[in-house]
């Protein structure tokens, strides 16, 4: 009967183990497909027009327009630079696409990862706004070295409709006030 | 002689538990048939030969062997019942049970149990921990305003100049670009912008100036973004901000 009954405790063990094995793992997959859900990202866009002066050392000042629209839909973010020449003639263009990768909707932080990037030809006369020079050197040295351009941009203010806010810019740490599309 | 969690003493005739001490002085039955199984461990053993042992005593009876076979194997345990085999219409078998009895008795104790169970369940966590970690990326801390002054024009209006830095590389400069921007807007009759921001990237490449104001009750943003290539930048002079109009 002892005997017994110890193969018993010996098999109400086992069965203790497998039940924390299985109860750990469900509770690891509940809390993965929590934050996936969590973090699934709502669509959002950006319009934000700038006016761009370069000084030269010996050349007269050259002024250009830069229009950034940035949409997230899905967890995929589109980055657009547009560059115009005062005139209103194309002085380029960058297009980034990435992906959303958090949103701390506590500090309205967006993380964003840029993976692929395009550059419009620009001709050989054409001057090139340096503002386009420096974000094309910035990104292309973070592709080529880490396979991604990071970025991270913050709200730090919103008028009370919504429509307009000024979003701070990470690591460029570029401040700037944007249209706020819905 | 092992068997299970038992030993078998061939000169005291006895089986012992390891785990409860019990000691069973096996009767005349048990013990012939006990140790004739283990004389011939791994092959069949014929019911006539188990009956008549060897000889020198009365043979058992059929029961008698049965019965024998019976209480052997509820002394053995429901674990290692089955180490002693009814083979149909030949007799019995003892079988070989060395590797089963190890990997049972490591298991059956309540300290090693208990080290595996923690071990089990510290793995469990340790992976779900790197799924979340993997799946929760560290948040950034949001970047606060580096310092903000008011402005008070010379109709009475204010205007804030908000600097926003997040290393003191790029400070000097940035403050710099501020004391100038603040005395511009300081020789302002009025202005529709109510605030202003600052910002210089970390390499003193670009300068960033978001003013801010409101007009008929809308919101109105200019964003004025100046590269300076030359030595030292200066970027904003008073004379370039009264030139992009800064003031009404």
């Amino acid at each position: 009967m002892i005997v017994l009954l110890r193969g018993a405790h010996m098999v109400k063990n086992w069965r203790w183990v497998i039940n924390i094995i299985i109860l750990t793992i469900l509770l690891s997959c509940i809390g993965v497909i929590a934050n996936l859900t969590a973090s699934s990202s709502p669509s959002f866009m950006l319009s934000c027009s700038s006016e761009l002066f370069n000084h030269h050392n010996d050349q007269q000042d050259s002024n250009h327009y830069l229009l950034v629209d940035l949409l997230s839909k899905d967890g995929q973010v589109q980055v657009h630079y547009r560059y115009f020449n005062i005139d209103g003639s194309s002085a380029g263009t960058v297009s980034m696409q990435g992906k959303v990768n958090s949103i701390d909707t506590e500090n309205m932080i967006y993380d964003i990862s840029v993976n692929t990037k395009q550059e419009s030809p620009l001709a050989e006369h054409q001057q090139v706004p340096e503002h386009y020079r420096y974000l094309s050197y910035v990104s292309n040295l973070n592709l080529s070295r880490d396979g991604m351009h990071n970025l991270s941009l913050q709200i730090i203010e919103q008028d009370k409709a919504k429509d307009f806010a000024v979003v701070l810019f990470q690591p460029s740490n570029t401040v700037c006030g944007c249209r706020l599309v819905h | 002689m092992q068997l299970g969690h038992c030993k078998f003493d061939v000169n005291k005739g006895e089986l012992v538990n390891n785990q409860s001490d019990e000691v069973w002085r096996l009767p005349r039955a048990e013990l012939q048939v006990l140790t004739l199984l283990i004389d011939y461990q791994g092959k069949v053993v014929a019911k006539p030969l188990l009956k008549t042992g060897n000889g020198q005593e009365q043979p058992l009876s059929d029961a008698s062997v049965t019965h024998a076979i019976f209480t052997l194997r509820a002394f053995l345990g429901p674990q290692y019942e089955s180490l002693i085999e009814t083979v149909k219409g030949q007799g019995y078998l003892l079988k070989h049970h060395r590797s089963r009895k190890q990997s049972v008795n490591f298991f059956s104790h309540p300290q090693r149990f208990a080290i595996i169970a923690i071990i089990t369940l510290a793995v469990a966590l340790l992976i779900s921990g790197l799924m979340f970690i993997r799946f929760s990326p560290p948040k950034a801390l949001p970047v606060l305003p580096n310092s903000t002054a008011t402005v008070k024009l010379t109709s009475g209006q204010t205007v804030d100049v908000i600097l926003y830095s997040s290393s003191k590389t790029n400070l000097a400069l940035l403050k710099k670009q501020g004391m100038q921007l603040q005395q511009s807007l300081a020789q302002c009759n009025s202005t529709s912008w109510k605030r202003v921001f600052l910002s210089l990237s970390h390499d003193e490449q670009v300068l960033n100036i978001t003013l801010r104001g409101e007009h008929y009750g809308q919101s109105v943003i200019r964003n004025l973004k100046i590269s300076d290539l030359r030595q030292p930048k200066k970027f904003v002079s008073q004379a370039w901000l009264k030139g992009v109009e800064i003031c009404d």
